[in-house]
């Protein structure tokens, strides 16, 4: 049987491949249902494949979690870290966007009174004690903080600086009570002096006293820094009239002052330096006219950049004619209390 | 050692006090922990150190806050010699008496910052300051003064036992 096939091994294999070619040619394109032997064939084969690729499956899903498993540990810390990371930028920059608030709102009241410098600052601590509201910022004479230069916010007057150390300055709100700011109603151009008063501080208020008995000024009423002061620059915001009351004398009457600026949570600052205004100040009594136009300038930009209604438009004229008659014919000092 | 640790003790509480006291203010109120921290001193230590930390004290304020050099340094000053005094006629563990003392002292501060505010000023709000802040404030003091006075007399008997080893004093 061996010898046979042996012999005709040539033969067989050439007739066995004419076959299967021949075979092949035929079936081809041949769509129909396995036949029998097929049939058997899979029925036997394809449970064996099944255990066999399960197996194998199962061998390579064990590998491949044990790796995802290391990848997914690893991705997932890596997840983590990118978080927090971005988490902490989130914070940063909620933080830049708070401050840049703040240093707008400042820069735009810097604009607002282009003829002095300015520069921004921070309060870091204030006085103990329910009596005096004086604070210290972290500026001093090294950054060119000066007594006596004005200390603002974005909403308005804050206060001045009563003196000036190397790296820190003391200044002095206007609700302390021995400051005193002269004023006027932008309205009605009533003039007064806002002074502090400590049984009104802890509420955050202040007063403007000697408002003339006759003077039409009401509740709501703007009250801004007036023309007659040597340290505040004029049409600064002070805040707003809350209450009117008559002085025992009758001659008088005083105002409850809401300041424009949120006294009791305060942090940045803005500092004008009027040194320069200062000095032209003193040098108007000498050369006068030149002062005249100087005024007039100043004096326009700031009205007409704090105007809140249009009332004020047309008072701008006035004010400034009135200012500039005002500084010429005298130059009130400041009415400080020593 | 002494003398370094009260500047720091006094350092501290006048930064703690001027940024973040305020927080704990109960109505703009708040207590003057300074001026505890110079009575309970002088209490532990006898009048000469209770006037000595009164006048460190003093002049921060006066450094800072002040509009004249030397007015907060002798009402300090004067406080914490005069609380000194009494150092011998009672016993340091009984917190009754530095409580009252505090009180009293905050008593006579704000009477002092009140008639120098009235000499200079002339504001006469006799009510307001009595019953806005020398009262509320008095309350709060004597409140806060039983941490900060248990707080001195711990460091306080370290340091005398240091002290007592030192020297060989027994």
């Amino acid at each position: 049987m061996f010898a046979f096939l042996e012999r005709h091994k040539k033969i067989i294999l050439t007739s066995v491949i004419i076959i299967l070619a021949a075979l092949a040619l035929f079936t081809s394109g041949k769509k129909a249902n396995a036949t029998w032997l097929e049939s058997a064939l899979g029925f036997v084969i394809t449970p064996i494949q099944d255990v066999t690729t399960g197996v194998g499956n199962w061998v390579d899903n064990t590998l491949t979690n044990r790796r995802e498993q290391s990848e997914i540990v690893a991705e997932n810390e890596a997840l983590r870290e990118q978080v927090a990371s971005l988490q902490s930028d989130i914070n940063r920059l909620q933080k830049y966007e708070t401050e840049n608030a703040r240093l707008s709102s400042l820069l735009r009241i810097a604009q607002k009174y282009p003829q002095y410098d300015s520069f921004g600052t921070t309060i870091i601590a204030k006085n103990p004690g329910s009596w005096y509201d004086v604070f210290t910022i972290d500026k001093g004479t090294s950054d060119g903080v000066k007594s006596n230069m004005v200390l603002c916010s974005a909403e308005g007057l804050v206060g001045k600086v009563l003196e000036s150390g190397a790296t820190y300055a003391k200044g002095q709100s206007i609700l302390d009570s021995r400051s005193s700011v002269p004023a006027m109603s932008l309205r009605t151009e009533d003039l007064g002096v806002v002074k502090g008063d400590y049984t009104l501080m802890n509420d955050g208020l202040c007063k403007m006293e000697y408002i003339d008995a006759e003077a039409e000024i009401a509740v709501g009423d703007e009250i801004v820094t007036s023309h007659l002061s040597d340290i505040y620059p004029p049409g600064l915001t002070i805040g707003k009239v809350k209450e009117i009351k008559n002085d025992t004398n009758g001659l008088t009457k005083y105002a409850i002052i809401e300041p424009a600026v949120d006294l009791k949570h305060l942090d940045t600052l803005l500092v004008i330096d009027n040194s320069d205004v200062q000095a032209q100040n003193e040098a108007a009594t000498t050369d006068q006219t030149t002062n005249t136009t100087d005024t007039t300038d100043t004096t326009n930009t700031t009205n007409t950049s704090n105007q809140t209604n249009n009332q004020t438009i047309n008072q701008t004229s006035n004010t400034t004619t009135n200012q500039t008659t005002n500084q010429t014919s005298d130059m009130a000092p400041e009415e400080e209390t020593p | 050692m002494r003398i370094f640790l009260t500047i720091v003790i006094v350092l501290v509480n006048f930064i703690l006090q001027t940024t973040l006291l305020p927080y704990i203010a109960i109505g703009g109120v708040m207590p003057h922990t300074g001026l505890i921290i110079v009575v309970s001193l002088a209490l532990l230590r006898g009048s000469t150190e209770g006037a000595w930390t009164g006048f460190v004290t003093g002049v921060l304020m006066d450094v800072f806050f002040g509009t004249s050099y030397g007015y907060y340094a002798l009402i300090f000053l004067l406080l914490g010699f005069l609380s000194g005094r009494s150092q011998k006629n009672f016993y340091r563990e009984n917190y009754l008496l530095p409580i009252i003392f505090c009180s009293l002292a905050v008593v006579v501060y704000e009477t002092v910052i009140f008639i120098t505010g009235l000499l200079s000023q002339g504001d006469i709000h006799v009510l307001y300051f009595l019953v806005r802040i020398m009262v509320p404030e008095t309350v709060y003091t004597a409140i806060i003064t039983i941490p900060i006075y248990r707080l001195l007399f711990g460091i306080n008997e370290w340091l005398e036992l240091k002290e007592k080893y030192k020297y060989r004093l027994f």
